[in-house]
C-alpha cells in the first residue's frame, strides 16, 4: 500500500525535451517579431495549467466538505496538482513584462484620453493589478498545502482530528477560492477588452477550471493505474468520475448559454461587441466548435452507461476535453490580442512546453508522498466500493 | 401461480454477503427488496431495465415535439417580427429546455406506473411489510417441478447467511 511513485529517467527526459521545445518557441517567436502572438499564447497557457491546477484543488475541496468516501484513496492527486501552483506563480511574473503587449489600459496616455478606462483606473491600474496577484496566489498556495499539509500528518497520526482540519480548511478555501479566482479572471482574461464587461464571465471561467481540473484528475488516476498504480481502482471510481464530468458539462453548457443568450437577446452594442468578431468573423469555426466539443460530445457520449466505466473511453474524452479548454480561452483572448487567426508553431510550441512543465511538477510532486493515503477514515469505503 | 421463497434479513452487509454466498451455491436469485439503496446489488442479480433508454426517447421526442410546436406558432402560422430577431430563433432553446425535461419526466412516470401495474388508491400487498421499514428480502423464484431436498437445502442456506426467517408465499 505504501508505495511511494518513482520517476523514470525516460520520462524525466522526454518533459525535460518538451520543456526546451517550448522555451526554444517563445525565443523564435520573439525573434521573428511575434511579439504579441507570443505574449498571448504565454498568457493562454499560464492560464490554462493554473486553472487545471485550482480546479482539481476546488475538487478536492469539494470532496472533504462532503466527506465523500468513494475518492478517498485519489486525493494525492489533487492535492499534488496544487504545487503546481507555486511554480504558476513565478511564470505568471514573465508575463509581467510584456503587459504593454497585452493590455490597453496599461498605457497610462491611453486611459487619460479614455472615459470608460478613466472610470475604472481606481480598479484597473498595474500596481493594484500586481498586489491583487500576489494576494491571490498568496492565498491559493496558503491554503492548498495546508490542506496537503494536514492529509500528511493525517498519514502519521491518524484519527479523525485531521480529517475535521481539513474539511473546515476545505471551507475556507472554497469561499476565498470563489472571489479571489473570479477576480483573477477579471483582471487577466477579461480586461484584456477592458470597455466590455460580463457578469458571468468569471463564473463561467471557474465552471471551466472546475470541469478541466477534474478532467485531469481522472487522467492522472487512469494513466497510473496503466502503469501499476492505484490497484484498487474499479468500475464504480470510474462511474463516480464520469457522473462528475456529465453534470460539469452541462453546467459549462449552461453557463456558455447564459452569458450568449442574454447578450444576443439584449442586443446591446456594448455587450455585443463581444461576441461580434468571434461568431462572425474569422473565429466562426471556434466558436462553435467550443460548444461542440465542451458540452455537446461529452454531454451525448458520457449518457451512455457503458462509456462512463471504460477507461480507454473516459481517456477520450478527456483527451477531447484537454482541446476544449484550449479552444474556449484561445476564443477568449486571441480576438483581442493577435486580432487575426491562425495556429502557428508558437501556439503548438508553448502549449507543449507548458504541458512539459506542468506534468514535471505533479510527477515530482506524487513522489513526495504516499500514493495513498494510509490513515484517511474513508480509506476502506473506498477501497471496497463496488465490491 | 408463483411460489417465492424469501430469505429475510435485518443487515444489508449480511444479506450482501449471503447473495455471494447463494450464488457461489448456484442458486439464483430472482430479486432483493430494501428499503434504502444498495451498492452494487445490481450488477449482482444482472437485473436490467430499458427505463432510462425510454427516458432518452421521450426526452428526443419531447425536444423535436416542442420545437416544431414553436416554428409553427411563431414562423408559420404567426409570423410576427419582434426586437429585430429572426423569426426561427435561439429564444427556443428556454423553452425546448424546459418541456424536454417535462415531457421526459411525465412519460417516465407513465411507463413506469403502467409497466408496474400501478394506480392511484392500489392496495399495497407486501409479503414481508418491513421491507419498507428495516428489513432485507432475497427471493428466489421456487419452480413447480423443484424437489424437496432442493428446497430444503435453500432453506438452509439462507439460514446459514444469516437470515433471521425464511418463509414461502404464493403470488
Amino acid at each position: 500500500m505504501d508505495n511511494k511513485l518513482q520517476i523514470g529517467s525516460k520520462f524525466k527526459m522526454a518533459m525535460f525535451a518538451l520543456i526546451a521545445v517550448g522555451v526554444i518557441t517563445v525565443i523564435a517567436g520573439f525573434l521573428t517579431g511575434e511579439a504579441t502572438r507570443t505574449w498571448a499564447n504565454l498568457l493562454l497557457n499560464n492560464y490554462y495549467f493554473l486553472a487545471v491546477a485550482l480546479g482539481a484543488t476546488f475538487w478536492l475541496a469539494i470532496q472533504a466538505i462532503t466527506q465523500s468516501g468513494w475518492s478517498a484513496a485519489f486525493v494525492r492527486v489533487p492535492q499534488a496538482m496544487g504545487n503546481y501552483l507555486i511554480v504558476s506563480f513565478f511564470l505568471f511574473l514573465i508575463l509581467f513584462l510584456g503587459i504593454h503587449n497585452l493590455y490597453h489600459w496599461t498605457h497610462h496616455d491611453a486611459v487619460l484620453q479614455d472615459a470608460i478606462l478613466l472610470h475604472k483606473a481606481p480598479y484597473l491600474n498595474l500596481p493594484f493589478f500586481a498586489i491583487r496577484y500576489v494576494i491571490f496566489f498568496a492565498l491559493w498556495i496558503f491554503l492548498t498545502q495546508r490542506i496537503k499539509k494536514l492529509s500528511l500528518k493525517e498519514d502519521q497520526l491518524g484519527g479523525t482530528v485531521f480529517f475535521e482540519k481539513i474539511e473546515f480548511t476545505s471551507k475556507v478555501y472554497i469561499f476565498v477560492l470563489a472571489i479571489s479566482f473570479s477576480l483573477f479572471s477579471i483582471d487577466w482574461l477579461m480586461s484584456l477588452d477592458a470597455h466590455w464587461y460580463s457578469t458571468i464571465y468569471a463564473v463561467k471561467k471557474f465552471v471551466m477550471a472546475f470541469y478541466h481540473g477534474t478532467a485531469i484528475v481522472l487522467a492522472i488516476i487512469i494513466i497510473l493505474n496503466k502503469l501499476g498504480q492505484f490497484p484498487m481502482l474499479n468500475k464504480t471510481h470510474l462511474g463516480d468520475f464520469s457522473r462528475w464530468l456529465f453534470v460539469l458539462s452541462m453546467i459549462w453548457g449552461y453557463m456558455w448559454l447564459s452569458q450568449y443568450l442574454l447578450i444576443w437577446y439584449a442586443n446591446i452594442p456594448e455587450e455585443t461587441v463581444y461576441y461580434v468578431p468571434r461568431i462572425m468573423g474569422e473565429y466562426k469555426n471556434y466558436f462553435y466548435s467550443e460548444l461542440i466539443i465542451n458540452w455537446l460530445f461529452p454531454f451525448l457520449f458520457l449518457m451512455w452507461n457503458r462509456v462512463g466505466k471504460n477507461a480507454n473511453a473516459l481517456l477520450f474524452v478527456i483527451f477531447v476535453l484537454i482541446v476544449g479548454q484550449w479552444v474556449e480561452l484561445y476564443m477568449s483572448i486571441m480576438p483581442n490580442t493577435i486580432e487575426s487567426h491562425s495556429i502557428t508553431y508558437v501556439e503548438i510550441g508553448t502549449f507543449l512546453g507548458f504541458a512539459g512543465v506542468f506534468a514535471l511538477v505533479i510527477a515530482w510532486s506524487l513522489t513526495k508522498a504516499p500514493l495513498v493515503p494510509r490513515n484517511h477514515p474513508y480509506l476502506q469505503e473506498s477501497i471496497e466500493d463496488g465490491h | 401461480m408463483k411460489t417465492n421463497i424469501l430469505g429475510i434479513y435485518e443487515d444489508e452487509k449480511v444479506l450482501t454477503d449471503a447473495v455471494d454466498k447463494l450464488q457461489a451455491q448456484g442458486v439464483t436469485i430472482s430479486d432483493v427488496f430494501s428499503p434504502i439503496p444498495l451498492h452494487g446489488i445490481w450488477e449482482k442479480l444482472n437485473l436490467t431495465t430499458r427505463l432510462p433508454l425510454a427516458t432518452f426517447l421521450y426526452g428526443a421526442f419531447g425536444a423535436a415535439l416542442t420545437f416544431a410546436f414553436l416554428f409553427w406558432t411563431s414562423v408559420v402560422s404567426y409570423p410576427l417580427k419582434f426586437g429585430g430577431k429572426p423569426l426561427n430563433t435561439l429564444s427556443f432553446i428556454i423553452i425546448m429546455f424546459v418541456l424536454t425535461i417535462n415531457i421526459g419526466t411525465l412519460f417516465t412516470f407513465i411507463t413506469y406506473f403502467v409497466r408496474e401495474k400501478m394506480f392511484p388508491g392500489k392496495q399495497v400487498k407486501l409479503d414481508v411489510p418491513r421491507t419498507t421499514d428495516d428489513q432485507f428480502t432475497i427471493v428466489i423464484e421456487r419452480p413447480l417441478d423443484m424437489s424437496l431436498d432442493e428446497e430444503k437445502k435453500i432453506n438452509a442456506l439462507l439460514k446459514e447467511t444469516g437470515a433471521v426467517e425464511v418463509i414461502e408465499t404464493n403470488n
